[in-house]
C-alpha cells in the first residue's frame, strides 16, 4: 500500500466514526507519517477541529517540524508534549501558545490535567486528542497504571463529545497494550507492514 | 434552609471538579478549613470561590491576613475569568486584616479576649454590611498566632463561624501547615470546631511532585473521600482522580 493511500484510507475510515468516538490506531513503523497525515488532514484541515496532540514519543519541536515539512496546516493543533522535560529539552524559548509541557510521561494525572484545560479553551465545535503512543507511555508506566489512565480519559472525553485516537505501532506492542487498547476503543483501524 | 428532600441548601463553589467531590457544594453558611502546606493552591482555590460566587451576585469578601491584596493578587495565577469590574462594583471586596488591627488599636503580639471579641464583631459587622455570603480569611493561622492559647483560638473560630453562620455566609478559613505535618492545623484547634476540612498537599509518587486535594470531613454533606490531582490554570482550579495502580501494584 503507498503512503497516499495510507493517510486516504485512515482519513476515510475515521470519517465514519462519530464523535465521542475512541479509536485505536495501530500502524507499522514505516506508516508512522501517512497515518498521521490521515488524521490530521481529517480532523484540522476538512473537519475544522480543534487537534490536541499528546506526544509521548518525540519532543512537539521535532513533531512540529514534521508535519510541516509534510505540508500539514498546524494552526489548529494544541501539543501535550510528555517528553521534551525529561530530555531536559525543554526551552521556554521555543514555547508558544500551542504548546504546553508535562514534566514527565509518568505524571498521567497531569496529561490529563493538560488535556481538559485544552479541552475548554478550544472554541472549535469538533475537537478531537491523539495519543502517541500507547507504546512509549508504556515504557514510563505500568499496565495498571495506564489501563486505568486510558478508562478515565477516554471516560471523559465520551461525555463531552471528543473524539480519542489512540496511536499504537505493531512493531512495538505487546498483547496485554492491545487489550488495554482495545478496553477502551469502540474502533480499531491497522494499517499493515509497508509493501515494497 | 432545607431543600424539599431534607437536603442542606447548596454553596456551589463554581469550581466544577470541587462541586462533584462535595456533591454539589458546600453546605451554605458551614466554616471549612482549607489546609495544607505552602504551595499546593490553597489561596488560588479559595480567591476562585470568591470569584464564581461574585459573578453570580453573591457579594463576596476576602479578608487577607499576611500579604496585602495587591501582592496576592500580582502573585496569584492570572484568571480569565477574574474581571475588574467584580472589584469596580463591590461584589468582591479585598480587606488587608492588618488595617483593621490598626484601626481596633490591636498593636500588641497576643490579643486578650477582649479584643477577640471586638475582632469578631468587626469582621462579621462587615461582612453583614456588605451583605457578605461567601468570605475567605486567608490565613486563619497568622490570626491564631496572636491568640496564643487553645482556648482563645477555639473561642474566636466559634464566635467567627456563628457570627457568619447567622447571616447566611458561607466561610473559607485558609490554614497552613507544616509541609511533614499529619494534622489538618497548626494548633490542633482548628480542624475540630470547622465544619468541613479540605485538604490540599503536595503528593511525591516515584519522584514527581503533584498538588492533591481531598475532602476530609463536611457537614452536612456526603463526599467523596477519594484524593484528587488538581492543577491551577488560568480557566481555574482542574482536578482529576489520583491514579491508583501505580502505587498498589508493581
Amino acid at each position: 500500500m503507498n503512503e497516499k493511500r495510507v493517510a486516504q484510507r485512515v482519513s476515510e475510515e475515521l470519517l465514519e466514526v462519530p464523535p465521542s468516538s475512541a479509536i485505536s490506531l495501530q500502524m507499522s513503523v514505516d506508516h508512522y507519517l501517512d497515518v498521521l497525515r490521515g488524521v490530521l488532514d481529517l480532523f484540522a484541515s476538512k473537519k475544522e477541529a480543534d487537534v490536541i496532540y499528546v506526544t509521548s514519543t518525540i519532543s512537539f519541536e521535532a513533531i512540529k517540524r514534521v508535519m510541516e515539512a509534510l505540508d500539514i496546516d498546524t494552526s489548529r493543533v494544541y501539543f501535550v508534549d510528555c517528553i521534551s522535560h525529561i530530555m531536559m529539552g525543554a526551552s521556554s524559548g521555543h514555547m508558544d501558545d500551542h504548546t504546553t509541557l508535562v514534566e514527565s510521561p509518568t505524571m498521567l494525572e497531569n496529561v490529563m490535567l493538560k488535556v481538559e484545560y485544552l479541552i475548554r479553551l478550544s472554541e472549535a465545535k469538533e475537537k478531537v486528542v491523539v495519543i502517541d503512543s500507547i507504546n512509549s507511555l508504556a515504557i514510563h508506566n505500568n499496565n495498571w497504571i495506564l489501563s486505568e489512565f486510558l478508562h478515565i480519559l477516554v471516560s471523559g472525553l465520551r461525555v463531552r463529545d471528543v473524539y480519542t485516537i489512540i496511536l499504537s505501532v505493531e512493531e512495538h506492542s505487546t498483547p496485554e497494550i492491545n487489550n488495554m487498547v482495545s478496553l477502551v476503543c469502540d474502533q480499531g483501524i491497522r494499517t499493515g507492514p509497508k509493501e515494497d | 434552609m432545607a431543600s424539599r428532600s431534607g437536603e442542606r441548601s447548596r454553596c456551589a463553589t463554581g469550581i466544577e471538579g470541587f462541586d462533584t467531590v462535595l456533591y454539589g457544594g458546600i453546605p451554605r453558611s458551614n466554616t471549612v478549613l482549607l489546609t495544607g502546606s505552602c504551595g499546593t493552591g490553597k489561596t488560588s482555590l479559595a480567591l476562585e470561590f470568591l470569584i464564581h460566587g461574585a459573578a453570580k451576585g453573591e457579594n463576596s469578601l476576602f479578608v487577607s491576613v499576611t500579604e496585602d491584596a495587591e501582592k496576592m493578587l500580582a502573585n496569584i495565577i492570572p484568571y480569565n475569568f477574574l474581571s475588574d469590574d467584580l472589584v469596580k462594583s463591590g461584589k468582591l471586596v479585598f480587606v488587608d486584616l492588618p488595617v483593621m488591627y490598626e484601626r481596633l488599636g490591636m498593636t500588641k503580639a497576643e490579643l486578650t479576649m477582649e479584643e477577640i471579641d471586638l475582632l469578631v464583631t468587626a469582621i462579621a459587622s462587615l461582612a453583614r454590611e456588605l451583605n457578605t455570603k461567601r468570605l475567605v480569611v486567608d490565613p486563619i493561622t497568622s490570626v491564631c498566632y496572636k491568640l496564643k492559647t487553645a482556648e482563645k483560638i477555639r473561642d474566636f473560630i466559634l464566635k467567627l463561624s456563628k457570627a457568619l453562620a447567622d447571616i447566611g455566609c458561607t466561610s473559607i478559613l485558609v490554614s497552613e501547615v507544616a509541609a511533614q505535618s499529619s494534622a489538618y492545623s497548626m494548633f490542633g484547634v482548628e480542624e475540630a470546631i470547622s465544619d468541613g476540612i479540605v485538604l490540599m498537599a503536595n503528593m511525591e509518587r516515584r519522584g514527581d511532585l503533584l498538588r492533591t486535594l481531598q475532602v476530609i470531613k463536611m457537614r452536612g454533606t456526603m463526599h467523596s473521600r477519594a484524593k484528587y490531582v488538581l492543577d491551577l490554570t488560568p480557566e481555574g482550579v482542574l482536578l482529576v482522580p489520583l491514579l491508583k495502580g501505580g502505587s498498589t501494584r508493581s
